[in-house]
C-alpha cells in the first residue's frame, strides 16, 4: 500500500514536471522544434482519440481520419471569405459537424463485429475522401486554403491545451467514471457486460461519437496551423494508420500509451526528415514497430512501467482476438 | 398445455409457457413449460443437448424465442434486449465463465454494478470479495485467476447485481471442494434474503443439497419435475437422461 501512494506520489511529480516544461517549452526552443513538439502534441491527442474507441473499447476503426478531416474542413470552410467566422467559433461547430456524422455513420456500423467494423469505418474514410475531391465547396483536389497566422507559439498552446483537456477527459471518463467501467466491459465481453444490464450499443456509439469529436477538434487546428488543406492531407488512411501504429507502439487501452506511441514515432518521422529529407522510411519503421509489439510488446512501452501481477493476456490479444474472429469472448 | 399466465397475487418468479425455439432444423426448445417460485432453487437437469443452456439464453435475452411465452415477476421478457431483462432484476452465469478478462478482480465486480446498482458499489464489493474469499487477489487481472476463482469472481458479479432471479449454469463444475462450499455457502446466504434461483447442473449431490425442486429436460421439452428424491425414485428418467439405473 505504501509503495503505491509512493508510486502514485512519483506519477504525479513527473506529470506535473512534463506539464512544467511544455508550457516553458516556447521560451526555451527555437520555432522549428516548437513546430516539432507543436505536432508531436497533435498527435499524441489523435492516438489518445483512436485510443478511447480502439483501446478501451475494443473496436478497431480505420476510417477515424475522417473525423479529422471534417473538423478541419469545417475550420477551413467556416473561416474562408463566404463566412468568415473567427477560428475558435468553428471549433465547436466543427464539433457538432462531426458528432452528427458519428452517429449516422456509428448507429448502423457498431452493430458489426470484428473486421467488418474495421472494413466499413475504412470504407467510410475513403468515400468522404472521394467526395471531398469531387464537390466544390472543399476545392477539390485543388484543396482550400485558409487565413494565414503565422504565430508559432498560438497553435503550440492550442494542441497543448486540446491535448491536455482530451488526456484529463479520457482519464476522468475511462479510467474514473463507472462509463469506463462498462466501455472496458464491453471491449472484454459483450454479451456478459449486456447481461450485467448494460447498453452496449449506446456505451459504443457515445465511445465513437466521443472519440470523434476529439479528433475534430485537432483537425480545425491543424488545418488554420497548416493554412492549407487538401483530401489527402486530412483525410488519407495513413493518417489513421500512424495512430493505430501509435497507440500499440505505446499501448492498447492504456492512458499513456498514446502519448508515448504518438510522441516517439513522430519524432521519429522528424529525425527521418531532418537526416534524408523523406519519410519514406518512416513507413518502415512504423511496420517495424508494428512486429515489435506484436512479438514482444503486447501492452507497448506503456507495460513496461505497469505493474503487473500476472501472467496472461493483454488488451492487445483481445482486441486481436475479436478483429480475427479467434476468441469466443466479446464476439457473439 | 394451456398457455395461462398465473394471477398477479400469486406469481411465480418466472414462468415459461409453450417456448419454441429452433436453429435450423434444430429443434432446441420444443414447447418448454416451467415455473420458478419466489424463494425457491430449482434445479435444471437433462443430457447434453436437451436444450437447458438454450433456455437459459431465451430467458436472459440472448436468444429470440420463436413463440411462447416467458414472465419474469410479472414482465414479459420473451425476446426483449439482455440488458433489459437484467435490470429488471435478472442475472446470469456462463458455463463457460465470461469474465472482463483485461479488467481486475474488483473492476469486474465494480462492471457489474455499473448499470443500475452504482449506490454503495464500492462497500458492496469489499463485502462480495470477503464473502468469496478473493480478497488477496482484488488488484489481480481476472484473466490471471485461477479456474476455480474465475468461477467465484462471476458468482461474485451476479451478487453485484442485487438480482431478485439469478441464473447458475454449471457454477460448481470441475472447481475446487473448497471454492465449492464457499459458493453453496453464499448461495444458501443469498436465498435467505430472498433470492431466486434457478440452477443448471450436472453435479447430482449439489443438485440434492442445494435444489428445492429438480426439473428434468430433454429433446427441448420438460419430461418431468419434482423433489429430487421423487426424481430420483424415477428409474426411466435416472437411466435415460442422468445415465444411472435405479
Amino acid at each position: 500500500m505504501a509503495q503505491t501512494m509512493k508510486n502514485r506520489w512519483a506519477g504525479l511529480l513527473l506529470l506535473v514536471g512534463i506539464l512544467v516544461v511544455l508550457a516553458l517549452l516556447p521560451v526555451l526552443v527555437n520555432n522549428y522544434w516548437l513546430r516539432v513538439a507543436t505536432g508531436a502534441l497533435m498527435w499524441a491527442g489523435l492516438a489518445c482519440s483512436w485510443n478511447m474507441l480502439g483501446g478501451y473499447a475494443g473496436y478497431i476503426n480505420f476510417g477515424h481520419s475522417a473525423f479529422f478531416g471534417i473538423g478541419a474542413y469545417a475550420t477551413a470552410i467556416l473561416m474562408g471569405a463566404d463566412f468568415a467566422v473567427p477560428f475558435l467559433a468553428t471549433i465547436p461547430i466543427g464539433m457538432i459537424v462531426t458528432a452528427l456524422f458519428a452517429v449516422v455513420i456509428g448507429a448502423p456500423t457498431l452493430r458489426l463485429r470484428g473486421a467488418y467494423f474495421a472494413i466499413a469505418t475504412w470504407a467510410f474514410a475513403e468515400v468522404l475522401m472521394q467526395f471531398a475531391t469531387v464537390v466544390d465547396f472543399t476545392g477539390g483536389t485543388g484543396g482550400i486554403g485558409l487565413p494565414p497566422f503565422l504565430n508559432e507559439r498560438f497553435f503550440y498552446f492550442a494542441m497543448f491545451a486540446a491535448a491536455v483537456l482530451t488526456y484529463f477527459l479520457t482519464w476522468l471518463l475511462f479510467e474514473r467514471s463507472r462509463f469506463g467501467l462498462k466501455v472496458k466491459a464491453l471491449r472484454d465481453h459483450e454479451p456478459a457486460a449486456e447481461a450485467m444490464g448494460i447498453n452496449t450499443s449506446l456505451v459504443k456509439l457515445q465511445t465513437f461519437v466521443l472519440s470523434a469529436v476529439v479528433a475534430s477538434v485537432f483537425g480545425s487546428i491543424f488545418a488554420y496551423w497548416v493554412t492549407f488543406i487538401n483530401p489527402k492531407s486530412v483525410f488519407g488512411g495513413d493518417i489513421t494508420d500512424q495512430m493505430v501504429v501509435m497507440v500499440l507502439l505505446g499501448g492498447l487501452g492504456s492512458l499513456w500509451g498514446p502519448a508515448i506511441g504518438g510522441v516517439a514515432l513522430f519524432f521519429v518521422n522528424r529525425l527521418i526528415w531532418m537526416y534524408y529529407g523523406d519519410t519514406a522510411f518512416y513507413i518502415a519503421i512504423l511496420g517495424a514497430a508494428i512486429i515489435l509489439v506484436v512479438l514482444f510488446l503486447p501492452n507497448g512501452i506503456a507495460g513496461l512501467f505497469a505493474r503487473r501481477s500476472g501472467k496472461s493476456g493483454s488488451v492487445l490479444d483481445t482486441v486481436l482476438g475479436r478483429l480475427l474472429g479467434s476468441r469466443q469472448g466479446g464476439r457473439s | 398445455m394451456t398457455a395461462q399466465a398465473p394471477a398477479p397475487g400469486d406469481q411465480p418468479i418466472l414462468f415459461v409457457r409453450d417456448v419454441h425455439k429452433h436453429f435450423g432444423g434444430i429443434q432446441a426448445a420444443a414447447g418448454v413449460d416451467l415455473e420458478v417460485g419466489r424463494g425457491e432453487i430449482a434445479g435444471l437437469i437433462g443430457p447434453n443437448g436437451s436444450g437447458k443452456s438454450t433456455l437459459f439464453n431465451l430467458v436472459a435475452g440472448m436468444e429470440t424465442p420463436d413463440r411462447g411465452q416467458i414472465l419474469f415477476d410479472g414482465h414479459e421478457i420473451g425476446g426483449k434486449k439482455a440488458y433489459t431483462i437484467a435490470r429488471l432484476g435478472l442475472a446470469r452465469t456462463f458455463q463457460i465463465p465470461a469474465l472482463f478478462e483485461n479488467m481486475t478482480v474488483s473492476g469486474n465486480l465494480l462492471a457489474a454494478a455499473a448499470e443500475g446498482h452504482w449506490h454503495g458499489a464500492q462497500q458492496r464489493a469489499d463485502e462480495t470479495l470477503a464473502l468469496l474469499h478473493l480478497e488477496p487477489v482484488a488488484n489481480n487481472r481476472a484473466s490471471d485467476l485461477s479456474g476455480g476463482q474465475q468461477k467465484l469472481l462471476e458468482f461474485g458479479r451476479v451478487i453485484m447485481r442485487q438480482a431478485s432471479l439469478i441464473l447458475l449454469d454449471e457454477v460448481t463444475a470441475g472447481v475446487h471442494p473448497n471454492i465449492r462450499k464457499i459458493i453453496l455457502e453464499a448461495i444458501a446466504r443469498l436465498r435467505e434474503q430472498g433470492t431466486s434461483f434457478f440452477v443448471i447442473e450436472h453435479d447430482m449431490e449439489m443438485v440434492r443439497n442445494v435444489c428445492d425442486r429438480i426439473i428434468v429436460m430433454d429433446s427441448g421439452r420438460v419430461v418431468t419435475s419434482g423433489a429430487f428424491e421423487d426424481i430420483v425414485q424415477n428409474s426411466e428418467v435416472m437411466q435415460t437422461y442422468l445415465g444411472r439405473p435405479q
